[in-house]
């Protein structure tokens, strides 16, 4: 996957720090509006389930609960990480790794144990392994598509970014990927190739830069589909950056016109 | 046909009792492994002659449909008939289960995940419902709950007859061979407005770029074996599309009989799904479509 090693496009300071600051100001204008509402965190999935009208997911508004499915990315992850650390030397050896973990966490009554670890903890035996069997499907799909001795320096595994407004304590952005690398993110996408996607991948790019110092210019973002090996790319330009601001606004209720009209 | 191994691995084998091969599947593990160095060679601009034979026929498919018409999803079930896509009952939910057949083959499959995973079942019925409900699917879990007792009982010795030659029929893979399960498949033509789709049983092994060496294994609970064997087919032409190679060697495992089959991929296959596929489009065009709502990728 050759996206996440080449080197970033250059891009013109000025435009870049115009549509920055423009950014900001949007998010800004968003959050004193929503002053007084109820804490509001915005991700791929508030962006995906804004843009997509056609109900291509029937799920989308299904209240959350933990299932194989939805446990996969987080467990997924870990193994993985397991794997990237040299701690594991397959995926099923990575993901009955981080099972147990879950396993030991709850009956040591640690602080790390998660609602998903005590999910997990509460499966008989046949549970786990179904649970297992489609965290290892994740986990072995991502550690097989990427070279990782290619990497010039060790990439993240699996840490999301938040940024919180400084305007408003209700608001919050999510920007997840993967695995991070020093010129890209790596985001695995599920489900149906959707109008959404850059959008969603926009909002990892705007979380970033706001994260950054200054006006330095985040890397890529790679959206890539296990299920059919396509990628779909968001270079770190202006009209990502007011992409990704038009999103947050749309999945707020606004009405970011032009985004509406694309979707 | 050219499979390696058609012989059955059935016996009759008395209740508790440990069959001869020591239920590893080491016929099949053998056979899977085989010689490395026979494995048939792929010209490398096969897939992308396969792609523009399909891209072809899926664009006059949206032609005939017209260009604002939703993605058309289309997997074995539309395009071969295969009434044994699992996944079927779990993209259906809400809608009732189907045949006993098909819920035979929704718990028989739970099963193979369980024993490629942990390398063992304890009680089939209670694992396979287990494994349902951490899936999500109590819908389909209450469904089999409420059938009559008789039916149950019924339904519960006869699935584990298959976990019995499931037992005996899956190879025990060493982690390093990376067993995968349920590993789906979408590969979008025409621009994403016709989606194909299916979804492997079990994978095993490293892709390695311009080399076949996947190996991919099917699960029938009682065949028609040649449908079965053209739904690997098919999912061996999707992964073609998907990386660019086949797998190079496909098995096929029936629980219901204890039969199995081990084949390599070769070119014909591919061809010959892709050349039905082209024609089952071009039926398509005159003829209204069933859209599929399962299909993801």
């Amino acid at each position: 996957m050759d996206a996440l090693l080449e080197p970033g496009l250059a891009v013109d300071p000025s435009s870049w720090r115009g549509a920055l600051e423009e950014a900001k100001s949007k998010l800004a204008g968003l959050a004193v509006r929503r002053a007084g509402a109820t804490r509001f965190r915005v991700t791929d999935h508030e962006v995906r389930s804004a843009l997509n009208t056609d109900a291509a997911d029937p799920g989308y508004d299904d209240p959350f609960a933990w299932t194989t499915l939805t446990a996969r990315r987080s467990l997924g992850v870990a193994a993985v990480r397991l794997l990237a650390g040299g701690q594991a030397r397959s995926p099923l050896e990575a993901v009955r790794c981080r099972l147990d973990e879950s396993s030991r966490w709850v009956r040591e009554g640690s602080s790390s144990a998660s609602q998903l670890d005590r999910w997990v903890d509460s499966l008989s035996s046949a549970g786990r392994a179904a649970v297992g069997a489609e965290a290892v499907t994740w986990a072995t799909r991502l550690w097989c598509a990427l070279d990782w001795s290619s990497f010039a320096s060790a990439p993240v595994v699996g840490r999301d970014h938040w940024w919180d407004s400084p305007h408003s304590a209700l608001l919050a952005l999510r920007g997840r990927a993967d695995v991070r690398s020093e010129n890209a993110h790596l985001v695995v996408l599920s489900g149906p190739r959707r109008s959404s996607v850059r959008a969603e991948l926009a909002l990892v790019t705007l979380v970033e830069s706001l994260r950054l110092r200054g006006d330095d210019v985040p890397g890529r973002v790679v959206g890539w589909w296990p299920d059919s090996g396509h990628l779909v790319r968001a270079e770190p330009e202006p009209a990502t950056l007011t992409l990704g601001a038009e999103a947050v606004e749309l999945a707020l209720g606004g009405a970011a016109p032009s985004l509406r009209s694309a979707a | 046909m050219v499979l390696v191994a058609p012989r059955p691995l059935l016996r009759p084998v008395a209740p508790g009792k440990t069959p001869a091969d020591g239920g590893t599947g080491a016929e099949v593990l053998a056979l899977l492994r085989g010689d490395a160095g026979a494995r048939p060679r792929f010209d490398p601009g096969l897939a992308g002659g396969l792609r523009a034979w399909l891209e072809d026929a899926a664009y006059e498919v949206v032609s005939a449909r017209g260009e604002h018409a939703p993605p058309l999803f289309l997997g074995p079930r539309q395009l071969l008939g295969s009434h044994e896509e699992h996944s079927a009952l779990g993209g259906g939910r809400g809608m009732g289960m189907a045949t006993d057949r098909l819920l035979l083959s929704r718990l028989a499959h739970t099963l193979l995940r369980q024993l490629v995973h942990t390398g063992e079942i304890h009680d089939p019925m209670a694992d396979a419902l287990d494994a349902l409900r951490a899936g999500g699917d109590d819908a389909d879990v209450r469904e089999i709950e409420s059938i009559p007792a008789a039916a149950r009982t019924a339904l519960a010795e006869n699935l584990a007859l298959h976990a019995r030659n499931l037992g005996r029929l899956v190879p025990r893979f060493a982690p390093g061979w990376m067993p995968r399960t349920n590993d789906r498949v979408a590969i979008p033509l025409a621009g994403g407005r016709v989606i194909l789709h299916g979804m492997f049983d079990l994978v095993v092994g490293l892709p390695q770029p311009g080399t076949a060496s996947l190996c991919a294994l099917g699960l029938s609970v009682d065949g028609p074996w040649a449908a079965a064997r053209r739904s690997l087919h098919y999912l061996s032409l999707l992964e073609t599309l998907r990386s660019g190679t086949p797998p190079f060697r496909l098995a096929l495992l029936e629980s219901g009989s204890g039969r199995y089959g081990v084949e390599d991929v070769r070119e014909e296959h591919l061809r010959a799904i892709a050349s039905h596929i082209a024609a089952w489009l071009g039926q398509a065009t005159t003829a209204p479509t069933t859209p599929d709502t399962a299909a993801h990728g």
